[in-house]
């Protein structure tokens, strides 16, 4: 077995299992688990949204919140306010965190490495309290809760989340294809101009690149991720709360980001996951669990420092050159 | 008809706080002559090249390449006009192959700003990449990461980044620095024959490698142009000497 039929076999794997997990979940444990893991793929796209700005171009946001609550609110006030229908809500929250990421990210990546962390964190707080005060357009903490339209309605057919299966293959499709976008760009000439601005900023322009327009596209893409993964979590949740904004939730994704393996594609889905269901079994039963969380975050970063899917990568390139005799591997 | 000069630098100025790294120095340099720039350290030889390929701006005075002024333009539009220039501290991609490190410069002539194209499938910048992995030697270590060359590799990895750019004119700060004499050899012939095909303008400590190659140089000190000529002239410059070497009559 080589590595590619590996990581395919993987892939297939986890694709079977996504696609069956309705059915297949309630099997084994609660049915409740097929919505915690609708809710792991919906976040994993902001940790996703992190690592595509850590892992591939060198950029530590702690902001990346910002994104996911407007993408939240614009479903939740396109409903509420607007009247609009599911498509045009999803779009207008999509929209709303995008727009924000140009503006915002215009002046961020300007900088770089803490003064990044810093000015992202900052443009958080400053939405997160004007969505906290600014309660008859938002609800403030209260949050705002919104009756879902329906997907899709023709005569008497009406396709609605209110339908378990339709809610969760809404979100595996969505969240698939995001990946799918994102492994495209990493696999085009912009993805590989990220590595360098990662690399050696200041070679990278001495080659010819816009470093400053490679760094916001990055941002802007994150910021798209994040938005979509925001208007995902209002639809699953109805509702949309300015808690989400707070710089915790960012901090959060970063967490889920490193622990799953910066600088790969599908890292995020598992430290996502891991941390969540962590959470979903600990905290109920041991108050402290987040002790638990930062021993493993500590451990990751000193011995793995691609996190889970960087052990992955290893440990397939280990199968692999073993059962090729250890052939020409490096 | 006159040529047009590959570089002009009128009466440029660099300080920094109240020191004058490059302090008015105005040099015309032609098309088809290897240009060498020596002088002490401090003379401002490198604050000179990063003023050149616009990583520092000017604090007065102007600069053209080709006729074109490029006096505050950004450096990776100074890079578009065909100007490339390797670093004295070697400057690569550490953690990509020998072969993304080529190819991204490759690609950077054709545009990166492309999201949906697939990178593997781009064959200009595959063909030109391979090529120059060809060129330099590099083909055996082409799927290797730039960190783990050794350093003369990485020197000539860094050339090569360069030359992906498909550039008219090469600045390169003190290519053989910190080389042995094997390496410095090697690397002095790789200059020799670049400079038939582009023009080369070279920074360098080593007086004997530049005497060896050099048609045209120009020594620098305290942010001046001191002396310029060919190797003869310049090996026989009192001032040069006494830049060098110190004035012990005055302190």
């Amino acid at each position: 077995m080589n590595v590619t039929t590996i990581n395919r076999t993987g892939i297939g794997a986890f694709v079977l299992f996504t696609l069956t997990a309705p059915w297949l979940l309630p099997l084994f444990v609660d049915a409740f688990w097929v919505d915690i893991y609708s809710e792991i793929l919906i976040w994993s796209l902001l940790a996703a949204s992190v690592n595509l700005l850590f892992g591939y171009v060198g950029l530590l946001s702690f902001g990346q919140a910002l994104y996911f609550g407007l993408g939240m609110y614009g479903v939740a006030i396109g409903v509420e306010k607007f009247d609009l229908g599911f498509w045009p809500a999803f779009g207008f929250g999509v929209f709303l965190a995008t727009a924000m990421a140009v503006v915002t990210g215009a002046l961020a990546v300007r900088l770089t490495w803490h003064y990044f962390a810093i000015i992202t964190v900052v443009f958080s707080l400053i939405f997160y309290f004007m969505a906290l005060s600014w309660k008859p357009v938002t609800g403030g903490d209260d949050g705002m809760p919104f009756s879902i339209p329906p997907v899709f309605s023709m005569g008497d057919i009406e396709v609605s989340f209110t339908d378990p299966t339709v809610q969760y293959f809404f979100i595996v499709i969505t969240v698939g294809l995001c990946y799918a976008l994102l492994g495209r760009i990493l696999q085009s000439p912009l993805g590989r101009a990220f590595a360098t601005v990662r690399e050696n900023d200041l070679r990278a322009t001495l080659i010819g690149l816009n470093v400053y327009a490679i760094r916001l596209s990055a941002f802007v893409i994150a910021g798209f991720l994040a938005g979509v993964a925001g208007a995902l979590f209002a639809f699953f949740g109805r509702y949309a709360s300015s808690v989400y904004m707070f710089y915790h939730v960012s901090g959060e994704a970063v967490v889920w980001a490193i622990i799953g393996g910066i600088g790969t594609l599908l890292g995020p889905i598992i430290g996502t996951g891991l941390l969540i269901i962590l959470r979903e079994e600990l905290s109920s039963v041991w108050e402290h669990y987040q002790i638990l969380v930062g021993v493993i975050i500590i451990l990751t970063v000193i011995f793995a420092p691609k996190g889970l899917g960087g052990l992955w990568a290893r440990l397939v390139e280990h199968v692999a050159s073993r059962s090729s005799h250890g052939g020409d591997v490096k | 008809m006159t040529a047009i000069p590959l570089l002009e630098i009128d009466d440029v100025t660099k300080s920094f706080g109240g020191l004058n790294a490059i302090d008015g120095a105005s040099i015309t340099l032609a098309s088809g002559t290897l240009h060498a720039i020596i002088g002490p350290n401090g003379a401002g030889k490198t604050t000179l090249f990063n003023v050149i390929s616009g990583t520092l701006n000017p604090t007065s005075g102007h600069i053209k390449f080709l006729g074109r002024d490029i006096t505050n333009e950004p450096v990776h539009r100074i890079s578009q006009l065909g100007m490339a220039r390797t670093l004295q501290i070697k400057s690569v991609f550490p953690n990509l192959s020998v072969r993304e490190n080529l190819w991204i410069a490759a690609q950077s002539r054709h545009g990166v700003f492309k999201p949906f194209a697939r990178a593997r499938n781009l064959r200009p910048a595959n063909e030109k990449s391979d090529a120059l992995c060809e060129e330099l030697g590099l083909t055996d270590l082409a799927n290797q990461k730039a960190a783990n060359l050794s350093y003369g590799d990485v020197a000539l990895l860094e050339i090569g980044l360069a030359l992906a750019t498909d550039p008219k004119l090469l600045l390169l700060d003190e290519p053989v620095c910190g080389m042995g004499p094997a390496e410095t050899e090697q690397t002095v012939e790789k200059i020799r024959e670049l400079a038939k095909k582009i023009d080369v303008i070279i920074i360098e400590h080593d007086m004997e490698v530049i005497f060896n190659i050099a048609d045209d140089i120009i020594v620098m000190a305290q942010g001046r142009v001191l002396a310029r000529g060919t190797s003869d002239e310049i090996s026989n410059n009192a001032d040069v000497r006494v830049a060098y070497l110190g004035d012990d009559l005055d302190d």
